[in-house]
């Protein structure tokens, strides 16, 4: 228990803490990432993870 | 940040907290399992990352519902073995709502069981390495942190983060030592040898020195104003009651805030508003740090 300051990163976490999957998608119905792409969130360098924000305007309209 | 091998990080948002996966060929073990609204994705998130592999065991670094309101459905599925610290077992077992801060802070989390605990001192195997169980009180008082001087990595749980810890309370029912408690905490920090903190929010950061300047800094600025520190954690609690519920009627919230027994508690303690004006207070406040907004009568989380 939180909010004390957003998640550090010089790229911010997508994440809105709704954190549940569309099963047609299999986006987050929140941040629009996949299972994958939210594990491997934290790993990821700034680069790859500019790459996965530059994807998700574009996957919100798959709604 | 890279992470030493086998030790991997499910970062998320602020509702559940990181889970901490250790791998090894024995099985692996997991530490904190999020908040329970999140848990189908949580266990769709361990599935991909065990990739078949068994999940040997479940740890907390303390039982507040972000970090074990997936413990119910992680036990349910995988059968494996759970610990929490020693503190919380006495809590756990008669499911203690004011203790845990659940009901008293509006906040639910499924029952579940452990089948052995650990203290202080202790050694834990996880995932390849040895990690030495640390008492982590102030967040919470049985709260613990693991650390391995070989892959020189510290779980701290909410005991200390990128920036600042997870919130304190102030004197609420009876208890006055978590300030004292906290800094004993961020004390022993400083004396571990640390490259890489895992925190059990946001990301995994490499300078451990300079974020315990934040956390000492602000914690001072607690200990000369234990008002500052009520004010906080009046907003925390708000702020994370809606992340959980998204929005909330802007009309009910004068008795939202007197409903809710911690908040309750605090107003009657140290802000000494009426409810009205500490909903309105509460709102201004929030908006201002971006975390909430407000539109046509309703109060949405930020993002939301
Ligand atoms: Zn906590």
């Amino acid at each position: 228990m939180n909010q004390d300051t957003r998640p550090g990163g010089d790229v911010p976490s997508p994440c809105n803490n709704v954190c549940r999957m569309n099963p047609d998608t299999g986006l987050c119905e929140g941040c629009f990432r996949t299972l994958d792409e939210i594990a491997a969130w934290s790993a990821m360098s700034d680069a790859e993870k500019r790459a996965v924000l530059a994807q998700l305007p574009a996957r919100r309209t798959l709604r | 940040m890279k992470l030493p091998e086998g030790i991997q990080v499910i970062e998320r948002g602020w509702l559940s907290s990181n889970n901490v996966v250790l791998h090894a060929r024995t099985g692996a073990v997991v530490v904190d399992s999020g908040y329970g609204a999140h848990v189908a994705q949580t266990l769709a998130l361990l599935e991909r990352v065990l990739a078949g592999k068994k999940l040997a065991r479940l740890v907390n670094t303390h039982c507040h519902s972000d970090h074990m309101g997936g413990n119910a459905a992680i036990q349910k599925k995988y059968g494996c073995r759970t610990s929490v610290p020693d503190g919380e077992a006495p809590l756990i077992d008669r499911w203690d709502e004011q203790a845990l801060i659940l009901a008293i802070a509006d906040q639910r989390a499924e029952r579940f069981r452990y089948d052995d605990t650990f203290r202080d001192g202790d050694t834990l195997r996880m995932g390849g390495y040895d990690w030495r169980v640390i008492a982590a009180p102030g967040h919470d008082t049985h709260a613990v942190m693991f650390h391995s001087p070989e892959a020189r990595v510290l779980i701290s749980g909410d005991a200390f983060w990128e920036n600042g810890f997870g919130v304190v309370f102030p004197q609420l029912f009876g208890r006055d030592t978590a300030l004292a408690e906290t800094r004993a905490t961020l004390e022993a920090i400083g004396r571990l040898e640390v490259d890489v903190v895992i925190p059990g929010h946001g990301r995994p950061f490499g300078d451990a020195g300079a974020a315990l300047e934040r956390a000492f800094y602000r914690l001072e600025g607690y200990e000369e104003d234990i008002t500052r520190l009520a004010r906080h954690c009046a907003k925390v609690m708000l702020s994370f009651a809606l992340l959980e519920k998204r929005s909330m009627p802007l009309a009910e919230l004068p008795a939202y805030v007197a409903r809710v027994p911690i908040l309750a508690e605090l107003n009657s303690r140290y802000l000494r508003m009426t409810p009205a004006a500490m909903a309105e207070w509460l709102v201004n406040e929030l908006e201002r740090a971006g975390a909430v907004r407000r539109n046509d009568g309703m109060l949405y989380a930020a993002g939301n």
